[in-house]
């Protein structure tokens, strides 16, 4: 009777912004990013992403509990970088990825549509 | 501003493809862009299912809220949803059904007149949009088999008994309810690299050969019939059990067989329920998985806002 609808899992609410940033007050370059309505998905290809930033010292996300439709991305870089500049970075990195996988995608199956 | 780049090039090579299945293989990259498009694929690239209905007439013997759960649960051909619109979303109407953009109307009316038992079947649900029907499961490849197709049951009716029904079908997605998942089943597995020592092999016996190829539980290694060497047969029958390497050690020659997990290298297997194409599935979720990249870049009014302490930051950076 009470329950939620299940839309709310992937629905980001009215006034509620989907990426918020906040600066870590004792550490530099170090900042934590909250994704609203995303889980493991985004989550792991950007941390994993951030790995191969050699400004990157350290990146890690989690959901902080499975019915909290949102993660937490804490990244820290050196002073060559920041946060926001590597975050922006890995997400610029991953679409040209896909869009490089869904070029290749086609291709092999234009081959394999031909030969039927 | 714009830093170095740390893309990568992934590689794909198809092996295998079928409408509602395929086999390819995912090189030069990393476990979590394989992760992703496997849960993307599950849970998030949108289909058409039945999502509402309003029942006229049910005189079967399964209640209402079991037929219309039965009813959502029928694939319905989904090449249109891409491109559909949520009907949450629509502005175009009140989401009840009669628009073009987000939603597909189905009647049902059946009644048995007969003394034999009547099959409500998927194929006697009448769409409003010739696009979205019932997926049709009659194999048109197979010549040897030439069973009539009757589509899925829904529920069967004696005489006198009658069904009356209109239902609306919606664009969603699994991570919703199942019935809107497109994917029957899609897994991947890292690549194997098997070594075998010839040297230290050359040093077993051939009862010991043979022992050792039959402790794996699947069939990856053999014995080549010609001279008697261990070779590999099927390396990705492996299943990461470690049966041989465990043998190999009991043997006391450990190191004889050596296996490998590619990091980089994944195969993945697809199998739709038909309400798209396996080919399209996994295009439809490369552009899903894009369209998410999309939506979680920062904001402008978010780096805005940080600017204003960029002072600050430029202090505390030691500027």
């Amino acid at each position: 009777m009470n329950a939620p609808d299940r839309y709310e899992r992937f629905v980001v609410p009215e006034g509620v912004k989907k990426v918020s940033y906040e600066r870590d007050t004792k550490i530099m370059n170090a900042a934590t990013f909250t994704v609203e309505r995303e889980d493991h998905t985004i989550g792991n290809i950007v941390r994993m992403q951030l790995h191969r930033d050699d400004n990157v010292l350290f990146a890690g996300y989690k959901l902080p509990h499975p019915l909290q439709y949102k993660i937490l991305l804490r990244i820290q870089t050196t002073s060559q970088s920041s946060p926001m500049q590597a975050y922006n970075q890995a997400i610029n990195d991953l679409d040209k990825e896909l869009d490089h996988l869904k070029s290749q995608f086609e291709g092999e199956l234009a081959k394999h549509t031909r030969d039927y | 501003m714009e830093g170095v780049s740390y893309q990568r090039f992934p590689k794909i090579k198809i092996r295998e493809v079928k409408d509602d299945f395929m086999k390819f293989e995912l090189r030069e990259t990393d476990a979590s862009i394989a992760n992703a498009l496997r849960r993307i694929m599950i849970a998030e690239v949108p289909t058409i299912a039945i999502d509402l209905v309003e029942i006229e007439v049910n005189s079967s013997v399964l209640n209402d809220e079991f037929i219309s759960h039965r009813l959502g649960l029928v694939p319905l051909t989904s090449e249109r949803a891409m491109s559909m619109r949520f009907s949450r979303d629509c502005d175009a109407c009140d989401g009840d059904g009669q628009c073009e953009y987000c939603s597909v109307e189905f009647y049902l009316r059946v009644k048995c007149l007969s003394d034999q038992t009547l099959d409500v079947t998927s194929k006697d649900l009448l769409s409003s949009d010739h696009t979205v029907v019932p997926v049709d499961y009659s194999d048109t490849s197979s010549s040897f088999d030439n069973t009539p197709n009757k589509g899925i049951i829904i529920v069967k009716l004696r005489r006198g008994q009658e069904l009356r029904l209109r239902a609306i079908a919606r664009k969603g997605i699994g991570k919703d309810h199942a019935k809107w998942s497109p994917a029957a089943t899609v897994t991947f597995m890292y690549e194997p690299e098997i070594y075998i020592n010839e040297d230290m092999m050359e040093s077993l016996t051939l009862e010991e050969k043979t022992e050792l190829v039959e402790s794996s539980p699947t069939k990856v290694f053999g014995i080549d019939p010609e001279n008697k060497q261990v070779i590999v047969v099927d390396p990705e029958a492996y299943t990461y059990d470690d049966e041989v390497l465990k043998k190999a050690e009991a043997m006391g020659k450990p190191g004889v067989v050596e296996i490998h997990a590619k990091e980089d290298s994944f195969i993945f297997t697809v199998e739709t329920t038909g309400a798209v194409k396996a080919s399209q599935l996994v295009l439809n979720a490369i552009e899903v998985l894009k369209q998410k990249l999309d939506a979680v870049r920062l904001s402008d009014d978010t780096v805005e806002a940080d600017d204003q302490f960029g002072e600050l930051g430029a202090h505390m950076r030691g500027g």
